[in-house]
């Protein structure tokens, strides 16, 4: 038990805040919701942060865009600045893109403000064929090579199958090949597969039309990551969904085969709280 | 148009207090300096129709009884079937269109407007921004500032790697606006 606390950043409209304190207790944190009234400040008593998935202020204007301008976030950007673990889900994940968190870094000369402040990227609306607006599947992503710590228990080419629940989860950049350069730097921890490994290069393994099939983001130094899957939704065994096979379909199917309660062991998801576990707690993974 | 098509234009705006119009307000009034000046907020979702058009009371008509349009219980929709209609902006708001780039067509309208009338017409999507500043602002520079995200302290409508937005003064919407050329120059600025 690494005894790290832990805050899961909830803004109103956020709705994975409870599954997500679970999964991070779990790996042996202290975690604990920390609503949007209180005093931004108070942040710097935690070690890491994540920011879960929902609504946040109802997805208005754009997904993630309010809850970027809040002073929460300049002080994560201060925190994660030395070097606090910061992991954003799903809306999570349209926060720190929104707030320049994800990718962070120089992209060219500024005009007027910080190059570690620009906003580089988007989370833009699903590209599906046939269909708009939000989508739900489980899909395969493939670890990558990265100085993530949230990845780091994991070997490169694991394949992990995750649940995806979103309307606006496209990495997008206006700025050609952006994408590709980011994946090429090693701050792509996760790509969308097909089952047996390859890049998902079309709907439905690439369930929303990301560029170069980017599933998660992080910053160069790998400690603020962009996350659209859903990790805290796949934390046992038992949630793995039916239409997923492979080594994890496998231990899903005899685990609740055995009904001796081993349906509820460590789910694929779980490889990310314990990475930031192991992180925050200098365990080597 | 220039290539014979007939154009049409449906404002479609709450009839109620708009949450996401009051949020953008306090947001923009409260985090960004071009904000601070900044009076009221609305926001109205825009279609385009191009392509043989009926009358203005039948067009009416057809937006009333689609639910791809709008929804006559909780919005008012004000359609302009030429330049010279009135459109739903005060003189003194700046008004920001933001499209999402290569995803504005909305293919069910359009099926379904092909379904009742028999006409193939185009149907396009933006939301307007009306921004109202108080006397004296410049509203025209401030609401381009608003307009273009570009860090936590700098723009909030349009984030401009999957969105484009495009500017008008004075209350009045270009015609066409949303069908024209993506490109975003200088002349296209405030």
């Amino acid at each position: 038990m690494s005894g790290a606390r832990v805050a899961v950043v909830q803004f109103p409209g956020v709705n994975c805040e409870a599954e997500t304190v679970r999964a991070l207790a779990r790996a042996g944190l202290e975690a604990e919701v920390f609503r949007w009234t209180r005093p931004a400040r108070e942040l710097a008593a935690f070690d890491a942060y994540v920011l879960p998935g929902g609504f946040s202020w109802q997805d208005r204007v754009r997904a993630g865009a309010l809850a970027a301008k809040d002073p929460m976030l300049d002080e994560l950007a201060t925190r994660a600045a030395d070097g606090a673990p910061v992991l954003g889900i799903c809306n999570g994940a349209q926060v720190l893109v929104e707030a320049g968190l994800v990718p962070g870094g120089s992209d060219g000369p500024a005009r007027g403000t910080g190059p570690d402040e620009r906003v580089q990227l988007a989370l833009a609306r699903n590209r599906m064929p046939d269909r708009t607006g939000y989508h739900t599947r489980w899909v395969w992503c493939r670890v990558e090579e990265t100085p993530c710590p949230f990845t780091r228990g994991l070997e490169p080419g694991t394949l992990l199958p995750l649940p995806v629940a979103h309307a606006e989860g496209r990495f997008a950049s206006a700025k050609k090949g952006r994408l590709e350069s980011l994946v090429e730097a090693g701050q792509a921890p996760l790509r969308y597969s097909r089952p047996d490994g390859a890049l998902a290069d079309s709907f439905p393994d690439n369930p929303n039309g990301s560029e170069a099939a980017v599933a998660a983001l992080c910053n160069a130094r790998g400690n603020v990551l962009a996350l659209m899957p859903h990790p805290e939704r796949a934390s046992t065994l038992g949630q793995v969904s039916r239409t997923m096979g492979g080594d994890w379909g496998v231990r899903r199917d005899r685990a609740l085969a055995a009904a001796d309660g081993s349906a509820f062991g460590d789910g694929p998801g779980m490889a990310f709280f314990h990475g930031l576990a192991q992180h925050l707690g200098g365990v080597p993974a | 148009m220039s290539d014979g098509r007939q154009v049409a234009q449906a404002y479609v705006e709450l009839l109620a207090e708009d949450p996401e119009a009051e949020s953008a307000l306090a947001i923009a009034r409260g985090r960004l300096a071009a904000g601070r000046r900044l009076r009221s907020v609305r926001r109205v979702r825009v279609f385009e129709l191009t392509g043989t058009l009926p009358a203005r009371a039948d067009m009416e008509g057809l937006f009333h009884r689609s639910t791809r349009f709008y929804n006559p219980a909780k919005e008012r929709c004000t359609v302009r079937a030429s330049e010279r209609d009135p459109a739903p902006f005060a003189p003194e708001e700046a008004l920001v269109l933001v499209l999402d780039r290569g995803l504005e067509r909305r293919p069910a309208g359009e099926r379904w407007w092909k379904h009742e009338t028999g006409e193939k017409v185009e149907v396009r999507e933006g939301t307007v921004w009306a921004l109202a500043f108080e006397p004296g602002e410049d509203a025209a520079a401030r609401a381009g500032e608003l307009a273009e995200l570009r860090d936590r302290r700098h723009g909030l409508f349009a984030n401009p790697h999957f969105q484009d937005w495009r500017p008008a003064a004075g209350g009045t919407p270009p015609w066409p606006w949303l069908e024209r050329p993506r490109k975003r120059g200088k002349e296209d600025r405030p």
